[in-house]
């Protein structure tokens, strides 16, 4: 045998194939989150366009309409549209290098939401959008979906303009599993993208955009935090804050604290036998630029149940945090690429997340303190405001914060001084027993005619009388 | 334990009429041979006796988990073939299998509370095709009106954080009126068993009816069947010519009956039934007030002439 003549290797091939953009790509994200990215795009727009309202109502006059039905699902929006100049990127699969800066606080960051969105959801794509002179449609076929070879997409001029900029979205050929979402099971999803909307949209609506599904404006759900007036000095309920500005120009602006009053024993009792509440407000919300993209997590992703917290149990229902990440480089924010996650392992998130741990062990630490003497805890709030988030920075300004310059990571805070108990005197013990709920009704009729009394009152009044009896 | 006098509520007996007509059609589904009823049948196990006059073949078990309500249940037992059993109802839905047949469940609830959509979500995953689901929940737009002094966690605030999870509009307050309120209950139950039953799986919550009423304290009540998707038609057919019913989500129906006499309603029968303008018919025929003023009397009348036919007689019996 002779020698052997050396294999020829060709060069692979490495080209992208469409189907992995159509049909793999779009299982990472829920449909609610493609079409919250799709609203994400609407944002952007509004924050390159030179029109803006008033600094507090910076979005005001701008809004997106959701329409969805059997066969067909519309967004469209009086943004500003799609600048021609961005043609480029805009369409492609993925964000290419050479792209021109985008505008300060948009979030797009890798150039497949719209696109994800659209592909998730049908074969069949018009999107309409005018930004000044500029007036054209882009119209995405199912034959060129199914065509490896072409990636190229046509766009023609439209005829008509519309009053406003904007882009107008509309998805038809929507895939069965879509379809069903939006006929047979319209009822649920509207009320899950309504609540997705209203959560993670809630600073933006806060600010004056609006965003209308099915013809009915989303109403915002902001978490408050309670807020004592004063100058910050005095023992009263206000959230921990912490502030920041990294070397690479990411605004942080943290707030921890109370939603309400720390609930009852009784309360944590019955929550434990059976789910008293579907939706509370306790956990961290994070915000990059604007957009929520955690909403009341109560896992360790947030600090709960790792150094020194206790994991989240019903009895810390009150406390709830709100951290804030801005930067005009949407790439510094420590989110994932469907911008409905935090990146866990982001060295700046790391470093906020001690401070979101150490200003959750302050209020952890006054509801146990407090546990047992909820009415006296209860004083404490009631008449005291809670406020946005929004307000929370502003009222920030008038409290005293002190500079931490040698810890990880610097910046300014305000630690609140809680009102605490005085301290336990050694001989007090506290009692606690179960009794049938018929039992417990009826000696709370006998002692304050009233079957729905607390139970621990009407403990506390058979141990006083009885402690009575015995002493005469 | 107290209990209200469940055999005298003229509307919930009108309910629980509605029922059993309901249960009769489920033999054009399946053998009604072939179904177990579970209930929660209170002190005086009404349902299940109406159910052994009207359906004899269908098996009974009673879930009750207060002692002395269960032995008053034993000393009403109504026939031979009902099960009673002391258990919790939570407990008792964990240890419940279908084992591929047919069942018939009132989750008649009282109150309103999460826990009852979660009982109603776990049960839809449980039940085999077939089976009929009704629930009764209460409905007092009254419950969540903001109290004294609460400031921080006002009464919509409540509502939101218990019910935020199927409500269709999570930020949206609770509405006030019955009506409206009755028809977020529903969407409610709708949202729920979308969740459990998605488009996804091949069955699916089929509404049969819902209604509203008050005897007293405001509720509302739907039932359903749970089938296979691609037999839905089939199963809406089976219930087309049932009265009253709501086969496609639609708003539910009031039942507010008028409280008359026997004499009453034997003078009124012979008018019944009315093809239109029954309120003003039978208010005529009457010729006095039955409510407050006429328009009141009128709807009543109307009420009674939609429901005279499922209206218990409530007499005096020397025992």
């Amino acid at each position: 045998m002779g020698k052997d003549k050396p294999i020829q290797y060709e060069p692979v091939d490495a080209s992208p194939v469409k189907s992995f953009f159509v049909t793999m790509l779009t299982r990472d994200i829920k449909l609610e989150e493609a079409i919250l990215d799709l609203l994400d795009n609407c944002v952007d727009g509004i924050l390159r366009s030179k029109r803006r309202s008033s600094a507090n109502k910076p979005y005001k006059g701008y809004r997106a309409e959701i329409e969805f039905k059997k066969g067909l699902f519309t967004i469209s929006d009086n943004c500003g549209g799609i600048p021609w100049s961005l043609h480029d990127y805009a369409f492609r699969m993925g964000r290419a290098s050479g792209r021109p800066a985008d505008k300060p606080g948009t979030v797009g960051v890798y150039g497949i939401g719209m696109k994800r969105a659209i592909f998730k959801m049908g074969k069949d794509c018009l999107i309409s959008t005018q930004n000044g002179e500029h007036r054209y449609d882009v119209e995405i076929k199912p034959e060129w979906i199914d065509d490896e070879k072409t990636w190229e997409i046509p766009v023609k001029g439209a005829k008509k303009s519309t009053e406003e900029d904007g882009t107008t979205i509309v998805i038809g050929d929507l895939y069965p599993g879509i379809e069903a979402r939006f006929s047979e099971d319209a009822k649920d999803f509207e009320s899950e993208l309504r609540r997705m909307v209203a959560t993670h949209y809630a600073f933006i609506i806060d600010k004056g955009f609006e965003v209308i599904i099915n013809k009915k404006a989303v109403t915002p759900r902001p978490v408050r935090l309670v807020f004592a007036t004063g100058d910050g000095k005095s023992k009263r309920i206000r959230p921990f804050i912490f502030k920041t500005r990294t070397d690479d120009g990411v605004d942080v602006f943290l707030a921890v604290g109370f939603t309400r009053p720390i609930p009852t024993e009784e309360e944590i009792a019955t929550e434990q036998e059976e789910t008293r509440y579907s939706s509370v407000d306790a956990g961290w919300t994070v915000l990059c630029n604007d957009r929520a993209v955690l909403y009341c997590d109560r896992s360790e992703l947030t600090g709960w149940g790792e150094a020194g917290v206790p994991r989240y149990h019903t009895q810390f229902i009150a406390i709830s945090g709100i951290v804030e990440f801005k930067c005009n480089d949407a790439s510094k924010l420590p989110t994932t690429t469907t911008k409905r996650g935090i990146d866990a392992a982001s060295p700046l998130y790391l470093q906020i997340k001690n401070k979101m741990r150490e200003g959750m062990r302050i209020f952890v630490d006054y509801t146990n303190q407090w546990k047992g003497r909820v009415e006296e805890a209860k004083k404490h709030i009631e008449g005291e405001e809670a406020i946005p988030f929004d307000e929370v920075k502003t009222e920030a300004a008038r409290l005293p914060f002190h500079s931490t310059t040698k810890t990880v990571p610097k910046g300014d805070q305000y630690k609140p001084e809680l009102p605490l108990p005085k301290k336990l005197e050694a001989r007090k013990r506290r009692i606690s027993f179960v009794k049938d709920v018929e039992e417990v009704e009826s000696v709370a009729v006998h002692l304050f005619d009233d079957k729905d009394a607390d139970p621990s009152s009407v403990g506390e009044r058979c141990f006083d009388l009885i402690l009575r009896e015995s002493r005469r | 334990m107290k209990h209200p006098p469940y055999h005298l509520r003229p509307n919930k007996a009108v309910d629980r009429l509605f029922l059993v007509e309901a249960i009769r059609r489920l033999d054009r589904l399946a053998s009604l041979a072939e179904y177990t009823y579970y209930g929660l049948g209170g002190p005086y196990l009404e349902e299940f006796r109406l159910l052994y006059e009207l359906c004899p073949e269908i098996k009974m078990v009673s879930i009750e988990e207060d002692e002395d309500t269960y032995r008053r249940q034993e000393f009403h037992l109504p026939c031979g073939t009902l099960r009673l059993e002391k258990s919790q109802f939570k407990s008792f839905l964990v240890r419940y299998e279908s084992n591929d047949e047919q069942s018939i469940f009132w989750l008649d609830y009282t109150g309103l509370n999460y826990g009852n959509f979660e009982d109603f979500m776990a049960l839809l995953g449980k039940v085999s095709e077939n089976s009929m689901i009704k629930i009764t929940l209460r409905a007092e737009p009254n419950d969540f009106l903001d109290k004294q002094n609460e400031k921080l966690g006002s009464g919509a605030e409540r509502f939101r954080g218990q019910f935020g999870a199927v409500m269709p509009d999570s930020a949206a307050d609770p509405p006030r009126s019955f009506f409206d309120f009755a028809c977020l209950l529903q969407n409610m139950v709708q949202i729920a068993a979308q969740k459990v039953l998605p488009s996804t799986a091949p069955l699916v919550f089929q509404p049969i009816s819902s209604f509203y009423y008050a005897d007293g304290v405001g509720m509302f009540t739907l039932t359903g069947v749970v089938c296979r998707r691609d037999a839905a038609a089939a199963t809406r057919k089976a219930f087309q010519d049932m009265d009253f019913s709501n086969l496609t989500w639609a708003k539910p129906k009031r039942i507010d009956l008028p409280i008359l006499s026997t004499k009453e309603r034997l003078h009124l029968q012979k008018l019944l039934p009315c093809r239109s303008g029954a309120g003003g018919i039978l208010y005529a025929a009457l010729g006095y007030l039955v409510d407050d003023d006429k328009p009141r009397t009128k709807a009543k009348l109307k009420q009674y002439a939609d429901f005279h036919r499922y209206y218990p007689y409530f007499m005096k019996a020397v025992p």
